[in-house]
């Protein structure tokens, strides 16, 4: 290695290393001030509250978006019996027990059983809505009318309900194995096709769900199942644990709590005509019904990506100038970073950012800016070995010819190398962008509210698994095609010239 | 008294464990074309690179017009503006038309306006017989209009010695002949300049002195006209009857 080259690759990695200080701690600050605003705000504290996306009856969405449900009202009369603010954030029944247990969220209501085994890591409220299990087969099956029609048979159950653990239970008695869905309307789904042949879910969920005509129905009596209740991380929150519990009381006396429950459950059995029955959806009245839905998640889409795509090329120039330093050491740094991001799932980065990195540190973060660092991060890993790449592809006479005209390092990287390294790179970088708009579907698992969150969310309320997919995937198509069209627009005019007349 | 313009003292360069150069002392004069021959493998190329530091010597110095560019609070940048080098591959920069290519350095080094340089590049263009070429990029032209090119942006900094790795090596032999020409005018007009060639013809009629290098080692030197009728050592005369 050259003296000369030495040198600029040091003031060269060194600029780089501030700018990226600077990233870094515009990322904090933001990070800090969004904390404080919700400090601020929680002068009278602004509970937040989890929730499901999607446990119909308790929480879903109404064609609107609207956000209804038992939980929902339930959760609304008691804080204004009771006087506290609280934000509900509809985030997933996982996702929600994982945000109480690192902080980012107070408590938890959704349709949550008070478990012993929840009770070892959360306190509980008295329970407000005795549960039960039920099991579901399709409309066209006649086969099974008892658990033990389903000997060697396959069945479904949603992850982490009471359902999944009354199927283990009886799948040893019984002869049967059981395959697990993340969502009902997967799970159900999935029945409808013969998959599996039954289904275990909690009564109100599975009655709601074949109220709307999903094509499954109810066998047997239900089993008794635990009591829902309100969860906070044990030994935090008391206070709003007892305000709950006062308010429950209260709503129950007034008769609030009883007309709650009927609206959604008339006679503890059937839903009520008042959620919209579903009549067969046409695919164009869907497509016009979830529009204004998909549009502003396609936004958030847009603007997740673009502000996560900015700072993963600032990233991705850092750690690629890191990588060509001089200094061995700074090469670590960069093989370091990348070994972790390619070698874990972004989905395992968005919940380590999310729920993993608060918990150890002790501070909360808006789903926003975990997602925009989840994305930065692992597009950055990409872009700094594309970078590398695209400079090593330059050869090397360029840098010597450039160089023994007596121009510096770093003037000949601006005006001689990296010209050259963006045309070679244009093409991978478009590609990591367009896989990147991809991954921010993969933030739904985190609570970002992107298109295929709120897809799921759709999906949830009407069951029409498949129709609703094909929208959200015309949805994507249009915005990668969109990407594609810029790219191709940025790329012929960093190209222009170089192939004018006769291509080599 | 000629004007000495370079001098290379005991010469070492170290690829590793190998040693590629053993030792070079050389000189040359003002005004003076040496040609440097010899085997692949022989060092010819190291050593060139090794007088404007594209290669860093591992041991021994360099002095061009009596400063010492291996000394290392040398400011080489500054140096190298006035040392001109051509490569065997040409090296134009392949985004830039044939005349930003000859402009790049002048304007960025803030030697020249950006109209001055477009001046200068026209005016160079013209004298290697290319100025009908000045908007082309290099993709569009043959392998000996890149090079006569080449020399042209080099001479753009208004160097006082000229560095040629093996300017024709690569080009096909019905283009040798116009680079050649080029050269054979820069020498008429009384430019500094070493040669690393494998053209006999050139280092025998245009060179005022021939240098032969074998092995790390500087074999044998000499006035060109003797240098081809009477080479001394063995080694010299091995090679010259394979070549000539």
């Amino acid at each position: 290695m050259q003296t000369w080259q030495n040198k600029a690759r040091q003031i060269f990695s060194l600029i780089t290393v501030c700018f990226i200080l600077t990233v870094v701690f515009t990322y904090f600050t933001a990070t800090a001030t969004s904390v404080n605003q919700d400090e601020t705000v929680g002068s009278g504290k602004k509970y937040i509250i989890a929730m499901d996306t999607t446990f119909a009856p308790f929480e879903f969405e109404d064609s609107q978006g609207n956000r209804i449900g038992i939980d929902v009202e339930l959760l609304e009369a008691i804080a204004k019996d009771q006087g506290f603010e609280y934000e509900a954030r509809a985030i997933g029944f996982d996702a929600a027990l994982q945000a109480v247990e690192s902080g980012q969220a107070d408590g938890i209501l959704a349709g949550c059983s008070i478990t012993e085994e929840r009770k070892k890591k959360m306190d509980f409220s008295t329970p407000y809505f005795d549960s039960g299990i039920s099991m579901a087969v399709s409309n066209d099956n006649h086969s099974v009318e008892s658990y033990a029609d389903l000997q060697g048979k396959k069945v479904a159950v949603k992850v982490g309900t009471e359902g999944a653990v009354l199927a283990n239970t009886l799948s040893s008695q019984y002869g049967f194995s059981v395959v697990t869905f993340d969502d009902s309307a997967n799970m159900y789904e999935d029945v409808k096709l013969g998959n599996t042949v039954a289904c275990f879910e909690d009564y109100p969920v599975l009655g709601y769900a074949i109220s709307q005509n999903i094509g499954l129905k109810l066998i047997g009596e239900k089993e008794a199942g635990s009591s829902y209740g309100l969860g906070v991380k044990k030994g935090h929150n008391t206070e709003l644990l007892q305000m709950f519990n006062d308010g429950l009381e209260n709503v129950k006396t007034s008769g609030e709590y009883q007309r709650i429950l009927d609206t959604y459950i008339a006679s503890g059995e059937s839903i009520s005509s008042v959620i919209d029955t579903k009549e067969s959806i046409n695919f164009f009245l869907l497509l016009g019904e979830t529009f204004p839905r998909f549009i502003e998640a396609a936004g958030i889409t847009l603007w997740i990506t673009a502000v996560s795509l900015i700072f993963a090329v600032i990233l991705g120039l850092f750690f690629c100038a890191l990588r060509i330093s001089k200094w061995k050491t700074l090469h670590v740094i960069t093989k370091v970073y990348l070994w972790i991001i390619r070698g874990t799932p972004v989905i395992v980065q968005a919940f380590m950012i999310y729920f993993g990195i608060p918990k150890l540190v002790g501070f909360t973060m808006p789903v926003e800016v975990a997602s925009i660092i989840t994305l930065s991060m692992n597009a950055g890993a990409y872009l700094s070995e594309i970078f590398r790449s695209g400079i090593d592809a330059v050869d090397i006479g360029q840098m010597e010819a450039a160089r023994s005209l007596g121009m510096p390092y770093m003037r000949t990287m601006q005006k001689v190398i990296f010209p050259q390294a963006a045309r070679i790179v244009i093409p991978s970088v478009i590609n990591q962008f367009i896989i990147t708009l991809k991954d921010s579907s993969i933030l739904s698992v985190i609570g970002l509210s992107e298109l295929t969150k709120v897809g799921k969310a759709i999906v949830a309320r009407n069951l029409e698994s498949f129709q609703t997919y094909l929208i959200l995937a015309i949805y994507y198509l249009i915005l990668v095609s969109l990407l594609t069209a810029l790219s191709a627009l940025i790329e012929r005019r960093l190209r222009r010239g170089k192939i004018k007349g006769s291509g080599k | 008294m000629e004007k000495l313009k370079v001098r290379v003292n005991d010469l070492h360069k170290y690829y590793g464990k190998l040693e590629v150069l053993k030792g070079i002392d050389m000189t040359v004069n003002q005004g003076e074309v040496v040609s440097l021959i010899g085997p692949s493998g022989s060092g010819k190329s190291t050593f060139l690179r090794c007088i404007n530091l594209l290669e860093t010597p591992t041991r021994g110095s360099v002095f061009i017009d009596g400063n010492e560019t291996t000394d290392k609070k040398a400011n080489i940048n500054k140096l190298r503006r006035h040392i001109g080098m051509v490569f065997q591959h040409f090296n134009l920069f392949p985004h830039l038309t044939v005349e930003k290519n000859i402009m790049l350095a002048p304007v960025n080094l803030k030697i020249m306006t950006k109209d001055q340089a477009q001046i200068r590049a026209l005016e160079l263009l013209d004298r290697v017989g290319l100025k009908n070429k000045a908007k082309d990029y290099p993709v569009n032209l043959s392998g000996g209009q890149k090079q006569r090119v080449a020399i042209a942006r080099a001479l753009a900094m208004s160097p006082n010695l000229m560095l040629f790795d093996e300017p024709t090596s690569a080009l096909d032999p019905e283009m040798v002949g116009g680079v050649l020409q080029v050269m054979k005018e820069l020498a008429t007009d009384g430019m500094t300049m070493i040669v690393v060639t494998h053209e006999m013809g050139f280092a025998r009629d245009v060179s005022d002195r021939v240098v032969f290098m074998a092995n790390g080692y500087k074999v044998e030197e000499g006035p060109a006209k003797d240098f081809f009728v009477n080479p001394r050592e063995q080694r010299t005369q091995d090679f010259l009857n394979c070549v000539l």
